[in-house]
């Protein structure tokens, strides 16, 4: 039995060991946003986070995530409440076909956790693992570089409820 | 010329039917169903378009979305006549009805680059009439004159109260419905020209669109094949005992291409698939590779016994060619490239009794649907396919070849199944682009002016290829099979000995004035099935002929921007995208050291695109700085769709231009997986800039024109970078 977080749910999975998380988490969870590719590393379709990290699942046996946190795009956010990097992605229409973008956004999620203020030879790094057939690669550095935008605007404002009316209290963090 | 492309286009498009004369009338018997299941107290007006009472708008999209843009395209078109906010249609994928054929093709299927051109109008037209049956019935219920209601956002507003659509639907499903409404001018448009993120943009970002990988019904097994290292080859004997004995292993039968193994998950089925044993019969392409198959090509080339078929002749032919001032020869070689679509085929069925439903993503919904009665022997009627998004398709999805496997996996075990193809099944059981070799000959004035334009040309055809497949799929289910089978394979002799396969000559003698042409194609084909690659013909024959062009334009020392316009003066689409490029990029003005420019013109699918690529060379290293493309494609409907569009060509062109390239030796495709054919990735693609020509002439294609003139751009650029003319593809330098 392996046990893991998936998109901050516990869950728990009696499988053959050698199952790559990609396969566990589309056809046992049923959660299909990540996509199969290649199979073997090379185009980053299957990309999630996994304790942070930006990883190819579907070359990571499941036995290798016992006690990880795993975020899957579903994870990342949803059509009704989006992660900034998804609403960077919607705003400079990013997808053609859109078959890779789960696996780009989970790839460019995981950098703007670590370097929330990305070069263009950063982000070219950090994206050199997801190939996009259709060509999305210039919108896909745009919106990165807005997203980032947003979410260092984001961090600056700490929001907090008023605990009688329940109305949220939006301030300015103090640096 | 433009008649005489438009013909050709047409007989490309629609050969399963002209070739064939059978195809022609298939279910085209006139019956007022429906191409949806119908919605209780909803307004159907024609099978694109329903209203509900509650107000929803739903589009029922004939096209397939692919990533070319498509569903936005047309889903503007229905927001522009219906007067609705596009974003409140809910837009689904139709599925198999004569309503929704592809009007160029004959039969449902999206191909050619021409749902826009061809749905121009007949969409605009059904949202329209369903708009002034809304305002007539509004009109009655209301009690107010038909003209004095402002129909806007999806509501009727008169005399200042609005009114959802929905509260009309009722009355408007019993009136008469209207016709030939009128369409709204450009100078009223506010969808079609707009620029917005597109459509499906949201939920291609959140992970929620559907992909037909992504298909789940109930009691699901999952299925792999393992087929011929030999593509082709038939199965000799296998043994199926160890893998029989593999965790979750439920079944192992024998198809038509190999052995399916079928498993309660993909990674047991894919485990099980090594411990299959294999005989494979021997074929004659085991006896080909890609030394030998360019040696074949080029003795035939230099055999002038081989005539070939003609595909141009014009003038004097080339009678006249020694006699021009400049006479100039050059052989130029392109090699077979994959399709490489980032989700791997797959197909999803689901068999309860008689029935049959099947789930995938595929540009031919008619011969997907199609196999399933070939292959899997059910009923037409009893078949249904839920088509869905498809990831990537550049030619390669609806072939039949993924649901001809997945129909009888799923007949034989009597169960459920989902086939996935893995990337080496996908990248060695292609139908690839085919190669070429061409001798390009030309002869110019002093004024340098094209005289005489020859080519000949050798290699395989593609439409032998895909009438074999769709012969087979698309023919009456009435006609026995084995006659059917026989007429699938006539394309061979047909376009060996008779006629010469017009996509194989696509755009290899066109865009210029040159009067005197001669175009011979001898097909020559060691027998690796072929297929319709992103652009066709003009993938290869662009770069053929741009390439040739420079060469041209030096010999007769003449600017190769200026010899262009020169010889293109019957071209105003080509010469207005040309000009424009040439402005956009700073042709002839100073660039950073090392840098060169190298220009590309070319027409296709009804839209015209130049491109300027500016490159340096690095010892061996082609770097590719930015490409700036001007397209011509007639009035846009999303500007923002069209650049992604012509980007992606850009990005596409260069993955082929640098790295692809598929060969074999002794039949066995050497290519597996993206080590071994590479994709451009971030870090390489230049800074692409694209401007569309101003123009409200009819729309044109846009899906594939962006791709043909990168290669030839890129190799002009590093001609003057490096003094070598690659006329070899990939672009190698030593």
């Amino acid at each position: 039995m392996i046990n893991f977080q998936l998109n901050n749910t516990s869950v728990q999975v009696d499988i053959d060991p050698d199952t790559p998380l990609l396969w566990v988490v589309r056809d046992h969870f049923k959660l299909k946003g990540s996509k199969f590719g290649c199979g073997v590393g090379l185009c980053g379709a299957c990309t999630m986070q996994v304790n942070g990290e930006a990883v190819r699942t579907c070359t990571l046996p499941i036995a290798a995530v016992q006690g990880a946190a795993i975020i899957s795009i579903e994870g990342l956010g949803t059509p009704d409440n989006l992660h900034p990097l998804q609403q960077a992605w919607v705003e400079h229409s990013v997808p053609q076909c859109g078959y890779c973008q789960s696996g780009q956004l989970m790839s460019a999620s995981a950098l703007l956790q670590k370097n929330p203020n990305p070069t263009d030879d950063d982000i070219d790094v950090a994206m050199n693992g997801n190939i996009c057939r259709c060509g999305t690669y210039s919108k896909i550095k745009s919106a990165i570089k807005s997203g980032a935008e947003v979410m260092r605007t984001q961090e600056s404002i700490v929001e907090t409820f008023d605990p009688v009316s329940g109305k949220s209290i939006v301030k300015e963090a103090s640096s | 010329m433009k008649t005489a492309s438009i013909t050709r286009r047409l007989f490309l498009l629609s050969t399963g039917a002209v070739a064939t004369g059978l195809i022609v009338g298939c279910s085209s018997a006139a019956t007022k169903s429906k191409g949806y299941s119908s919605i209780a107290g909803a307004f159907e007006p024609n099978s694109f378009i329903q209203i509900t009472p509650d107000n929803q708008v739903i589009f029922y999209l004939p096209s397939s979305e692919m990533g070319q843009g498509i569903l936005d395209g047309l889903s503007t078109l229905i927001a522009e006549e219906l007067r609705v906010d596009p974003t409140a249609i809910d837009v689904r994928h139709a599925s198999l009805h004569s309503d929704y054929k592809n009007p160029e093709l004959r039969f449902q299927g999206t191909g050619g680059s021409n749902a826009t051109r061809t749905q121009f109008l007949p969409l605009r037209q059904a949202a329209a009439d369903t708009a002034a049956a809304i305002r007539n019935a509004a009109a009655k219920q209301l009690n107010q004159p038909a003209h004095k209601l402002l129909l806007a956002d999806g509501h009727v507003t008169a005399e200042g109260r609005r009114y959802a659509f929905g509260e009309f639907v009722a009355l408007a499903a019993l009136m008469p419905m209207p016709e030939n409404s009128p369409l709204r001018g450009p100078a009223q448009f506010d969808q079609i020209g707009r620029e917005r993120p597109r459509l499906d943009a949201l939920a291609k970002s959140t992970g929620t669109a559907v992909f037909g990988i992504d298909a789940e019904v109930e009691n699901l097994y999952r299925a792999v094949v393992v087929r011929s290292p030999v593509l082709g080859a038939p199965l000799k004997r296998f043994d199926a005992t160890a893998a029989l004995k593999q965790p979750g292993v439920v079944d192992v039968v024998e198809i038509r291409t190999g052995v399916a193994i079928v498993a309660q998950s993909y990674w047991q089925a894919r485990k099980a698939a090594s411990a299959l044993e294999l005989d494979w019969e021997k074929t004659e392409l085991a006896s080909w590779s890609s030394d030998s198959i360019y040696q074949k090509f080029t003795q035939t080339l230099n055999d002038s016994s081989q005539k070939g078929l003609k595909c141009c002749d014009e003038g004097e032919g080339d009678k006249l060619l020694n006699q021009a001032q400049h006479v100039v020869s050059a052989d130029y070689y392109a090699p077979y490239l994959a399709h490489a679509t980032m989700e791997p085929l797959n197909c999803t069925v689901a068999v309860d009794g008689d029935n049959c439903a099947v789930y995938l993503g595929t540009q031919y919904v008619e011969a997907s649907a199609g196999a399933v009665v070939y292959y899997g022997d059910f009923d037409a009627d009893k078949v249904k396919v839920h088509p869905a998004f498809l990831g990537g398709g550049f030619g390669r999805r609806g072939l039949g070849d993924d649901v001809a496997e997945a129909v009888v996996i799923a007949k034989k075990t009597g169960r459920n199944i989902q086939l996935v193809w893995s990337r080496e099944d996908d990248m060695s059981n292609d139908f690839y682009r085919p190669a070429a070799l061409v001798r390009m000959q030309a002869g110019v004035s002093e004024q340098g002016l094209i005289e005489t334009w020859a080519v000949r040309r050798v290699g395989p055809n593609v439409l032998d290829h895909i009438l074999d497949q769709w012969v087979d799929v698309l023919a009456p289910d009435y006609l026995n099979k084995g006659f059917v089978d026989w007429l699938s394979k006539l394309g061979r002799p047909l376009f060996k000995r008779f006629i010469a396969d017009p996509s194989s000559a696509d755009g290899i003698f066109s865009d210029y004035d040159m009067p005197n042409k001669a175009v011979r194609h001898v097909a020559q084909d060691p027998g690796l099935r072929t297929g319709l690659w992103r652009s066709v013909g003009h993938s290869s024959n662009a770069f053929f002929k741009e390439s040739f062009i420079d060469e041209l334009a030096q010999r007769a020392g003449i600017d190769e921007l200026q010899f262009r316009l020169v010889n293109m003066k019957n071209n105003p689409r080509l010469t207005e995208a040309t000009e424009l490029v040439a402005a956009k990029a700073g042709w002839g003005k100073a660039l950073p050291e090392g840098h060169f420019h190298g220009l590309a013109a070319h027409s296709s699918f009804g839209s015209a695109v130049a491109q300027i690529a500016e490159v340096s060379v690095e010892g061996t290293k082609i770097v590719v700085h930015k490409v700036t493309a001007a397209i011509h494609c007639g009035l846009v409907v999303n500007p923002g769709i069209v650049r992604d569009a012509v980007e992606g060509g850009i990005i596409f062109g260069l993955t082929a231009a640098l790295h692809g390239e598929i060969t074999l030796v002794d039949g066995v495709i050497q290519q597996s997986n993206f080590h071994s054919y590479p994709m451009l990735r971030m870090a390489d693609a230049p800074k692409v800039e694209v401007h569309i020509v101003e123009s409200q002439e009819h729309p044109e294609g846009v899906g594939e024109p962006g791709l043909p003139p990168l290669a030839p751009a890129v190799a002009n650029a590093v001609f003057k970078a490096s003094g070598q003319r690659l006329r070899d593809l990939p672009l190698r330098l030593s």
